[in-house]
């Protein structure tokens, strides 16, 4: 355990060693806030469309959604670098769980997100955006056990998309179909209630809503409390099906691994 | 029992054929097609703990792949290997902890973080005990000459240190068995020497089994008492280094240099193949002419500044070998 501790630590420290990158990304993050927010605002001006809903709740929901993809923005082509200059064999002739390694690095820099910029973006958040603060103590808690989960389900899809490098070699166009799938289907940029209900029977099929949205309605108080624990066993339900078949994956890779420039 | 024991080693691999051109990559992609090559063809060897071999081979021959093999990282398609007991893609994590590898290709140094930091990294990953850790780091930065830069980020270093470095990431665990690949690629000479020296050093001392791969022959002389010589995925030589030169490298060259311009020199039993000035080259045999007899001779005829004989390097005869000039099939006690 402790050697998955420090390489976290090592990987957070490698977070901090680009300085301008650190800056960079806090900037787009607040940019982004800003600008879905004036998207919001006009379509609400214009239309009156928001179905009844408080313009700040719908606000609060954005720039939640949006911190919390900061923090969960991951190395997406961490796997696939190593499989592609053949560094996963120095890896694999470690004495260490790889998956465990990889899991590792990116709570390493999730953490370094997390404190370096969720915080600091959130605080200038309320200021600018006037944020809701969470509808009460016990949401705030049960929110982020449901946001750790959510990070899970994220890490797992996440998992099965980089482990099919092995295979692919490049995975751009599949973190890319992932990305979009990920951003329309959890509601990360369209609350899922605004969707045609075909479409959120549809979500409710899938993984993707148990990321950001089952999370973000907690923190609003917009999920009944009957329904809060259900939400979340089915949290747990999908990272277990998700981790299930990264590991199946991750069985077949190792097996038919072709380290490059061998 | 051995080490390291290979028994009828074999992998093929699976190649996509590509088809040239537009129309060809197009079919390529939608009816995509198969060969098979073979990389390893029934290679059996044994190593004793403590040993030096040198994997030579042209580009190509399976060397590689055989090693990757021995460290469990791809699994063979028949044969068996067992290293230290078990074998090496069943147990890749134990094996893992008990062998160290080195890649002059490729580092397995944190890129962004001070090499200190991916040693302390390796401390926990490999269960380093303090005093261990200690006592090597300690070896390393006298040998190794590491403290230099220590501090530093990885990708700031020069390739001489960035190898350094890892040759002692490595080597930070002790471990039982180094498979060096390629470890002194790019380097110039004193760092190649410096490097050489270590490895010297560390089997002198610990008793360490070391395998290597490369193409640089010295690097090959200078460390490794025993070579195995593979082509073609086959197995050709294994046997002692000197036991190769002493066959093939039987001509020795004679450099002398004479205190005036000679135009002619006549050298019973020796044949000048090379003249530059007062400095001429000759080429004799040295089981056909004593060299005693050829100074001799000329230091009664000519005034003499300099002389010296000179021994082929083993990467003629391996030259030869690989283009076909040597059949090995002959006398040769380590030929399969």
């Amino acid at each position: 355990m402790r050697l998955y501790l420090e390489l976290a630590k090592k990987s957070f420290q490698n977070n901090i060693v680009y300085r301008a990158d650190y800056f960079a990304s806090l900037i787009n993050a607040i940019v982004l806030i800003f600008v879905n927010i004036a998207i919001w605002k006009a379509i609400n001006e214009e239309e009156g469309a928001l179905g009844g809903l408080q313009l700040n709740i719908l606000i609060t929901y954005i720039v939640i959604s949006f911190l919390m993809q900061t923090v969960y923005q991951m190395d997406e082509y961490f796997i696939e670098g190593k499989v592609r200059t053949g560094l996963i064999s120095t890896d694999l002739l470690k004495p260490f769980y790889f998956r465990l390694f990889v899991f590792s690095y990116n709570v390493g820099s999730m953490v370094f997100k997390f404190i370096m910029q969720f915080i600091p973006a959130m605080l200038l958040s309320v200021f600018l955006f006037r944020l809701l603060p969470p509808f009460n103590t016990q949401m705030l808690l049960y929110f982020i056990l449901s946001a750790i989960l959510g990070y899970l389900v994220l890490y797992n899809i996440n998992f099965i998309v980089w482990i099919s490098s092995f295979w692919f070699y490049w995975t751009f166009s599949l973190v890319t179909i992932k990305d979009a799938a990920v951003m329309i289907l959890s509601g990360a940029l369209i609350p899922i209630w605004f969707m045609p209900t075909w479409l959120i029977d549809f979500i409710e099929l899938t993984p993707f809503n148990a990321i950001f949205y089952t999370p973000i309605l907690i923190y609003l108080g917009m999920m009944p409390e009957d329904e809060i624990f259900m939400s979340i066993v089915k949290q747990i339900l999908w990272i277990i099906a998700l981790f299930g078949i990264g590991h199946i994956l991750w069985k077949r890779a190792t097996k038919k691994l072709v380290v490059q420039g061998g | 029992m051995a080490l390291i024991e290979v028994d009828d080693l074999v992998k093929e691999y699976q190649l996509n054929v590509r088809h040239k051109g537009l129309l060809g990559s197009i079919r390529s992609l939608l009816i995509p097609e198969y060969t098979k090559k073979v990389a390893v063809d029934s290679i059996s060897f044994s190593i004793e703990k403590g040993e030096t071999v040198g994997f030579i081979g042209p580009n190509g021959a399976g060397k590689s792949t055989t090693v990757k093999m021995l460290t469990g990282i791809l699994t063979p398609t028949s044969g068996t290997i067992t290293v230290g007991g078990l074998s090496p893609y069943k147990d890749r994590k134990k094996n893992a902890s008990r062998i160290g590898v080195v890649f002059g290709q490729r580092t397995q140094l944190w890129w962004d973080l001070p090499v200190a930091d991916t040693f302390d990294l390796l401390k926990y990953i490999y269960k380093i005990p303090d005093n261990v850790f200690r006592e090597n780091m300690e070896l390393f930065s006298d040998i190794l000459g590491l403290q230099e830069f220590m501090k530093q980020p990885v990708r700031q270093l020069s390739l001489g240190q960035k190898m350094r470095a890892d040759i002692g990431a490595a080597l930070l665990h002790n471990p039982e068995i180094i498979f060096f690949d390629e470890p002194t690629i790019g380097l110039d000479v004193v760092a190649k020497e410096q490097i050489r020296e270590f490895v010297r050093t560390v089997n002198r001392e610990r008793g360490t089994t070391m395998l290597f791969t490369t193409h640089d022959m010295l690097d090959i002389e200078k460390t490794c008492k025993r070579m195995i010589i593979i082509d073609h995925g086959k197995k050709i030589y294994d046997g002692t280094v000197e036991e190769i030169k002493d066959k093939y490298g039987r001509s020795r060259v004679l450099r002398v240099e004479f205190s005036e311009y000679i135009a002619d020199v006549q050298l019973p039993g020796a044949e000048m193949i090379k003249e530059e000035g007062n400095k001429k080259w000759f080429e004799f045999q040295k089981d056909q002419t004593q060299v005693s007899r050829l100074i001799n001779t000329l230091s009664q005829k000519y005034g003499i500044v300099d002389i010296t004989v000179q021994e082929p390097e083993i990467e003629g005869v391996i030259r030869e070998i690989y283009q076909g000039g040597i059949d090995l099939n002959e006398t040769l006690s380590g030929v399969s």
